[in-house]
């Protein structure tokens, strides 16, 4: 059962954000109970230190008299609890969602000026959250993550062609399908860590296995399912075609 | 003396000169970019072979009389191989263009010429025209002269150099696409003028006046910088203050939008209230609540959202990026394109030099007006984050077409016909020259994402 807190300074809006997340769970059956209905940030990271499960977390922006902003409470949040969902609920005129997003990877942004829209909004997030909740426990897909300075990503493995080293220090340039991004890393390390799935085909190339569409022997080049190419070392010549198909050339 | 014997001798004062090169390169061009070991290594080996190549060149060419040819002529080649030498391993060093690296080769070259004199005078004043190796007494002092006085009196030099202040000088007049001819020529033909000059003027004889022509010589370089530099800065400020004055432009624009909305605002809310009043009165409570949401969406359409642009815009501190902002926001406006701006902290200053951020984010920008323009329901997304040490920028736009990740990039790459396709890879160019910047290019949901991460501490 998932955990879900309420952080909100105004009582009668978070009494009314409560009644009506209970009524939603109690009607659409959802996996989720209310624990924690607070107006105080510090209680809400009192409860989450001993508690382990990921939880849902309904937080507003401006929260007078606190310690913190909801900014900040996410991020402690985030600290304690990596997988759950945050929601912001909030009046806040300048809210700047996507920051808010990018950094703590928020779910949705609610706005309450309006009952209606903010009653809509809260019954939405709910059906996202056990949707997504319903998926991630009918497959676990494998992530590669990667730290860029204050960010962490999480790449489909599946989904990555492969690692390049960069002419910059210690770089490494990463491409998926539809992702391109540079880290700092070192190949070999990278070799060993995925090693059942990438294959080190050149100094400065690791490739995913199952994205090699075959290898043209006079250049010494892969040529990747989606038609991009990368050089091979001579000595990996025998084990690629071997991969590929015998016949392949 | 044997070949062994001078190229024995040349080695060390080849080892001085190259130490000599590499800080006066490091005053004039700034420091040296990191480029992984094997760089290191191929500045090692080029390092080591301009030492021992120029060294035995160098005694070569005295035994076989080159240097001694008339009217200087030997001499003069001798110095460009010398300076196409520094140039090559310059070259190698920071991988900057044959011109940047030449003049700053000919520019050290004058200041070792410079040092050299100083040392030769030194010979004047104090020591021997003559010294004979094989007396002990002679050979102390020759080698006092050679491993002490030379490298000092170039430790001179470049001392003199790294206080001046001429490196920063010179670094914007690098930077200006077109180089001031008059530098350039006067650089290019340093070594042939000196050479023809010096004789001529002095004759066989070395006095203190002889240090005046490499002294003048830099003067006057150091003047036509600092002339070109002033111009330069002149230009730059004209530059800040025409951005500025289009600010302000565009700033004034918006509020007086703003107020005419407001005005409209106004006069719409007085007819409301009018009839809000009459149904209060009625004790209609659905009414005054449709009314209070009616009200509060309408200002939040007609005001709200040009007040929230300009406390974003508030939070970019740094002017030439708010310049490129406002002047692309204001862009957007008039073609009607649908744009949200997001600075959740102040944005004060950047590691990034400013005309390679604007750069980047112009290119970045571009291309998100580029894709979305003409097209209903495109949306873009600025947002500028500083958090952690770290500034992101992130520029996401609605996708209508599709992306060739495999081709992203590469020069020439577009997807918006001929006369495009060089900006992403400009961009790419430009973030190799940084240590700290990181990008991130992805698909997701429906919507390009361009981000560029710079670490500031």
């Amino acid at each position: 059962m998932l955990p879900v807190y309420l952080c909100e300074d105004d009582e009668r809006i978070r009494e009314a954000e409560r009644i009506w997340l209970e009524k939603q769970i109690l009607i659409e059956n959802f996996d989720m109970e209310i624990v924690l209905c607070t107006g105080r940030p510090e209680e809400l990271l009192e409860r989450l230190s001993y508690e382990q499960r990921q939880g849902v977390y309904f937080l507003d922006v401006e929260l007078k008299g606190a310690s913190m902003d909801g900014f900040q409470l996410g991020e402690e949040i985030r600290k304690m609890d990596a997988g759950g969902f945050l929601i912001y609920v909030t009046a806040f005129q300048d809210l700047a969602f996507e920051t808010f997003r990018y950094h703590l990877e928020a779910l949705d942004y609610i706005c309450k000026k309006d009952p209606g829209q903010m009653y809509a909004g809260l019954s939405q997030c709910l059906k996202v959250i056990a949707e997504r909740v319903g998926r991630e426990k009918g497959g676990q897909q494998e992530y590669f993550t990667v730290k860029t300075l204050d960010i962490v990503r999480h790449i489909p493995l599946g989904e990555i062609l492969y690692f390049a080293t960069s002419e910059r220090t210690h770089r490494i340039e990463l491409r998926a399908m539809q992702e391109r991004l540079d880290f700092i890393g070192s190949m070999s390390k990278l070799e060993e860590r995925l090693k059942p799935h990438f294959v080190r085909v050149h100094r400065a190339y690791l490739v995913r296995k199952d994205q090699i569409a075959g290898i043209e022997r006079k250049s010494r080049e892969i040529v990747l399912k989606n038609g991009e190419r990368c050089p091979f070392s001579r000595s990996m010549r025998k084990y690629l075609e071997s991969l590929v198909c015998p016949k392949e050339g | 003396m044997t070949f062994a014997q001078i190229t024995a001798a040349n080695v060390w004062s080849l080892t001085v000169n190259t130490v000599f090169l590499l800080w006066m390169s490091g005053i004039l061009l700034g420091r040296i970019p990191r480029c992984g070991i094997r760089h290191a290594a191929g500045c090692i080996l080029a390092g080591t072979c301009r030492i021992l190549l120029t060294a035995s060149s160098g005694a070569a060419c005295y035994l076989a009389g080159v240097l001694r040819w008339k009217y200087g002529i030997g001499m003069i080649a001798w110095q460009y191989f010398v300076i196409a030498g520094s140039l090559l391993f310059l070259k190698i060093l920071y991988r900057r263009s044959f011109r940047d690296c030449f003049l700053c080769a000919v520019m050290v070259e004058i200041l070792c010429t410079y040092g050299q004199l100083l040392s030769e005078l030194y010979i004047q004043l104090y020591g021997k025209n003559f010294y004979n190796i094989a007396v002990a007494e002679d050979r102390r002092e020759y080698l006092f002269w050679m491993m002490v006085v030379s490298p000092a009196c170039l430790l001179l030099c470049g001392f003199g150099i790294d206080r001046s202040g001429m490196g920063k000088t010179y670094r914007k007049w690098l930077e200006q696409e077109k180089v001031h001819k008059g530098i350039f020529l006067l650089l290019v033909f340093f070594p042939m003028v000196y050479d023809l000059l010096e004789p001529v003027i002095y004759g066989k004889e070395l006095k203190a006046a002889v240090l005046l022509i490499p002294l003048s010589l830099l003067l006057v370089i150091h003047l036509i910088c600092v002339y070109v530099g002033r111009d330069w800065r002149q230009k730059e400020y004209i530059l800040a203050q025409q951005a500025s004055l289009r600010q302000q432009t565009i700033y004034i624009e918006k509020m007086e939008r703003m107020q005419s909305e407001l005005r409209r605002f106004r006069h719409d809310f007085q007819n409301m209230m009018a009839g809000i009043y009459l149904q209060a009165k009625e004790g209609d409570l659905e009414a005054v609540q449709n009314f209070i949401q009616e009200m509060t969406g309408d200002f939040d359409r007609q005001v709200g959202g040009q007040i929230q642009l300009m406390n974003q815009l508030e939070n970019i501190r740094v002017m030439a990026v708010k310049s490129l902002l406002l002047e692309k926001l204001a862009c957007m406006q008039q073609e009607g394109m649908s744009c949200e701006l997001e600075v959740y902290n102040p944005f004060e200053s950047c590691r990034m030099n400013g005309t390679d951020l604007c750069r980047c984010l112009g290119i970045l920008v571009d291309n998100a007006m580029d894709e979305v323009r003409g097209q209903k329901g495109g949306r873009i997304h600025l947002l500028i984050s500083v958090r952690n040490g770290c500034i992101t920028f992130v520029i996401k736009n609605t996708l209508f077409g599709t992306v060739d990740f495999k081709q992203l990039g590469r020069a020439g790459y577009t997807t918006k016909g001929s006369g495009h396709g060089t900006g992403l890879d400009s961009y790419r160019k430009i973030l190799e020259r940084y240590d700290s910047v990181f990008s991130f290019t992805a698909i997701q949901d429906g919507c390009f994402v361009q981000e560029l991460k710079i670490k500031e501490s």
